[in-house]
């Protein structure tokens, strides 16, 4: 644990030492081949088995369709509308995986092509096996990397460049809205309340 | 390390907002649900009393209850009217504190008027009279249509709905400056209703169009009808602050609202309208109409004596001939009629009986007139199907009436939807909804290039659709409560781009995060819906039973959530909503026993042994007011016990019911007589509103 720890501590310095090397790096990785990517296929719906109940499978629907605002007797939504439904509906896919269930689609498809709910089904089905949800320690145990004292408490301020700046970036006001009213006179974030509270909403 | 903390935090954030966001969107659905619900209810009711004024004979008592909201403009001549809306007799005392108006209005004046409202004070009657009758004068000369432009680098300033809420028409003020010649404001309607303060507002909006009358242009909404004021809240209103002369106020109102103008274009390119258009709007001829004609939206023009006795008349006050009314299947809003089965949701919405059915004549009318009579208590012998030569409302229609109607409803009652087409807009009653291929012909046709409107409250303020042709704009904030929404308005200058600013009243609620907002707005919808649910309780345990034939007190998840719609009717998501209305599930079957008694609301304090009764003053607490306001035609606010009775008769006959003349009786009884067997209409339906005691928990 504590070798790790050095690690860790080492990598964050050296990430906020040099920034743009890191993202350098990250944009060369992402050109070439990831071996990642080899290894997944592309998202086949076939493939799907729906183990939803009828009941839940009611329920997505209703929640489908509250979120059809585009033309309501087709019963579809946006491309882009996709991650927040499934998001609505309990699951918390990236973005990456998203767009991957959509079948890597280009950026301009996004707010113009349509699902029906037949071919969201599937993609939720996918998405709700991950394994990869991440539990309320590994949320705990991140954030306690930014707890340079070990008190308990990030500040609010590291921790918002963080979310503006690396893996899928959030924006000013997104962040605003996630740490409202979480951060005391200090700036200081408790987070293991922040936690619990990120994951009661 | 930090990738992947980040990572996980934009993740669940991400997750966080999305479902905050289908939170939002089921409490807007349901307050929008149930506000729509109560417009399509009034008009049914309205249609009822078109029936009945078309079927009994003017000598009936009932009839002559309500014979007065029919009344068209009566024949008399404006100087007779000038004389009774006169307020020279009416005398200022030394002990009134409100602001002195003189006339001709000043910016000065107006000024002073808005400071004066602004610190909570009253603007005598007098003054109130002479503003308006100055105003009625004013807007007799004002075309239908206001042409106006942006040359000159003047930047227009456009509101939207303002429902009564004066907070936001000082904001929009504070924010934006007040009307002039430099700053002209287009107000695209709904002045009045549900807010607090309609009657500051149109005294306001009034004072500077008096000020500056090229410069500041006011479109008719539908609120600016005075049946509809009986409803939510405005004729209240000004009854309950003019206790002398608040009848005189609301007459001479309603002659002012029938002069408003219908439409505003601007630099002929960008139109503005209340509600919207339909597939048969024509600007020509609603430019050509006598607008003041039409007193009440809701009332149409009545049909020929042909059209009643005849099966030969071609039925006039629909453009195809409408089969007879069979359920659902035919769908006739007050202006339109569609010959297809298209509806705008997939779930039947309640349809719309016909504005006349009178004008479609089938064997089974005969039958039909026959119960309602017997249930309204009614014993006049039934005379032929003809409106008397005496009856002063009678007279030709023709089909250029009935078409010019149309325009009118159309104009401040549609509502755009997302596919093409144009089809009754049942949710509502009336008018229609009309789609993007619409919008595109109609503003092609004229030659026009945006299409302004309100009518609808948006969460933003705004909302762009078809193609970013039709533009939305609603100008009253925390409209369903306090959060709900934000309002907004338009600046445009001579590019005739429209830019928006937008706000929230009030300051507490700027101050709630979005969680917090969203959970104040959404305790308030879901309070409103189990008053519903109460409400609803018999037809909801009658139509579970069915299910249940052998009365486990248990049923399957899908047949509760298709009972309830069923019942209520509200399009709404009910298996989304469940976890916060029944708390016992297993094994996805609903114990709706349980459930029908956890939804506690309390009953009136008095005790009624009738419970149907009870149930029945429940649902229809605004039709029985709607209907008491308008028996009560010297507006006193009292009427007599057998008013109350003929109320009660009316309305049991419009629900199909049975109610018993005992049972009114005991109901009458329970109020506390103490004002020489009259009763006060105010303090009856406060005693009946529904207490939500789960609200305190």
């Amino acid at each position: 644990m504590e070798r790790s720890r050095c690690v860790f501590y080492l990598s964050l310095h050296l990430s906020m030492m040099a920034p743009k090397k890191v993202e350098l790096k990250k944009e060369a990785v992402k050109m070439s081949p990831e071996p990642e990517t080899a290894k997944e296929p592309d998202f086949d719906p076939q493939s799907i088995k729906i183990e939803f109940s009828t009941d839940q499978i009611e329920e997505f629907k209703e929640a489908f369709q509250l979120f059809d605002r585009t033309a309501e007797n087709q019963k579809k939504i946006l491309f882009s509308q996709c991650g927040d439904v499934m998001r609505a509906l309990g699951q918390n896919p990236t973005n990456a995986e998203v767009l991957r269930v959509l079948g890597r689609p280009r950026p301009e498809d996004m707010d113009s092509k349509l699902v029906d709910f037949e071919t969201f089904l599937p993609m939720l089905q996918h998405v709700a096996q991950s394994r990869d949800k991440g539990t309320y320690e590994d949320f705990v145990e991140g954030l306690r990397v930014f707890d340079k004292e070990g008190n308990g408490s990030v500040m609010g301020a590291e921790l918002r460049h963080v979310l503006v700046t690396l893996g899928e970036r959030m924006t000013e006001g997104e962040v605003d809205n996630l740490l409202a009213g979480q951060e005391d006179a200090n700036g200081c974030i408790n987070y293991e309340a922040f936690v619990k509270h990120i994951m009661a909403g | 390390m930090s990738i992947r903390a980040a990572l996980l935090i934009q993740r669940w954030y991400r997750q966080y907002a999305a479902r905050l966001e289908m939170r939002r969107r089921c409490t807007w659905k349901i307050f929008q649900s149930i506000e729509y619900a109560g417009e399509q209810d009034q008009i049914k009711l309205y249609t009822f009393f078109g029936f009945l004024m078309d079927h009994f004979t003017p000598a009936s008592s009932e009839r002559n209850l309500i014979s007065h909201i029919f009344r068209k403009n009566e024949f008399c001549h404006d100087t007779e009217w000038e004389r009774y809306f006169c307020y020279k007799s009416i005398e200022v005392t030394d002990s009134y504190t409100g602001p002195h108006l003189t006339f001709p209005m000043t910016f000065c004046g107006v000024s002073k008027l808005v400071e004066a409202f602004k610190h909570k004070q009253q603007l005598h009657a007098r003054y109130v009279l002479q503003l308006l009758g100055e105003t009625w004068r004013l807007l007799r000369i004002f075309p239908n249509i206001s042409q106006i432009s942006a040359y000159h680098n003047k930047q227009i300033t456009i509101c939207g709905d303002l429902h009564g809420q004066l907070e936001d028409l000082l904001l929009i003020f504070y924010k934006n400056g007040l009307p002039s010649s430099e700053k002209p404001y287009v107000f695209n309607g709904d002045f009045v209703d549900r807010g607090k303060n309609s009657l500051e507002i149109l005294l306001i909006l009034f004072g500077f169009l008096l000020v500056y009358p090229n410069d500041v242009h006011l479109n008719r909404g539908n609120h600016e009808d005075h049946i509809v004021n009986l409803r939510y809240g405005f004729t209240k209103e000004v009854l309950g602050k003019y206790r002398v002369h608040g009848k005189k106020i609301l007459k001479l109102l309603q002659k002012i609202f029938s002069w408003l103008p219908l439409a505003t274009v601007i630099d002929n390119k960008v139109l503005i309208v209340h509600g919207g258009i339909s597939d048969k709007t024509d600007l020509d001829a609603i430019a050509r109409v006598d607008r003041h004609k039409y007193g009440s939206a809701l009332t149409p023009p009545k049909p020929t004596k042909h059209a009643v006795n005849g099966s030969k008349t071609q039925t006039i006050n629909n453009r195809e001939a409408c089969g007879p009314v069979e359920g659902r299947r035919r769908v006739c809003s007050l202006t339109y009629c569609s010959s297809g089965p298209a509806h705008r949701h997939d779930l039947p919405r309640r349809s719309l009986h016909n504005a006349h059915i009178s004008s479609q004549l089938n064997w089974s009318l005969e039958k039909e007139l026959k119960k309602r009579r017997r249930l309204a208590g009614f014993d006049q012998s039934y005379r032929e199907l003809r409106t008397s030569d005496s009856d002063p409302e009678s007279g030709e229609t023709t089909e250029t009436d009935v078409g010019e109607w149309k325009q009118i409803v159309d104009v401040l009652w549609s509502d755009p939807m997302a596919q093409n087409g144009c089809i009754p807009n049942e949710v509502r009653g009336g008018g229609c909804y009309w789609g993007p291929d619409v919008t595109e012909e109609v503003l092609g046709r004229h030659n026009l290039q945006l299409l302004i409107r309100s009518h609808e409250c948006k969460q933003d303020g705004y909302e762009f659709c078809h193609n970013r042709r039709v533009l939305t704009i609603f100008s009253a904030s925390n409209y369903y409560e306090v959060g709900s929404n934000r309002g907004a308005y338009i600046r445009m200058g001579p590019d005739l781009v429209p830019h928006f600013i937008q706000y929230q009243a009030s300051r507490t609620c700027r101050e709630l995060t979005l969680r917090q907002s969203v959970g104040w707005t959404e305790r308030s919808a879901l309070r409103a819906l189990r008053e519903q649910l109460f409400v609803h309780k018999s037809d909801l345990i009658s139509a579970f039973q069915e299910f249940d034939p052998n009365n486990k007190g248990m049923i399957s998840l899908r047949h509760w959530a298709s009972a309830t719609e069923r019942v209520l009717n509200l399009g709404l998501p009910w298996r989304l909503l469940r976890p916060q209305h029944v708390s016992s599930t297993q094994c996805g079957m609903v114990d709706y026993q349980q459930w029908i008694r956890e939804l506690s609301i309390t009953e009136p304090k008095q005790e009624i042994s009738d419970n149907s009764i009870l149930e029945t003053m429940y649902k229809n607490h605004s039709n029985l007011e709607t209907i008491f306001r308008i028996i009560d035609t010297d507006h006193s606010g009292l009427i007599s016990f057998e008013e109350f009775r003929q109320t009660w008769k009316l309305l049991s006959s419009h629900l199909q019911t049975e109610i018993s003349d005992k049972a009114i009786a005991d109901l009458a009884q329970s109020i506390d007589f103490n004002k020489d067997g009259v009763i006060d209409i105010n303090e009856f339906m406060e005693a009946f509103r529904l207490v939500d005691i789960s609200a305190h928990t």
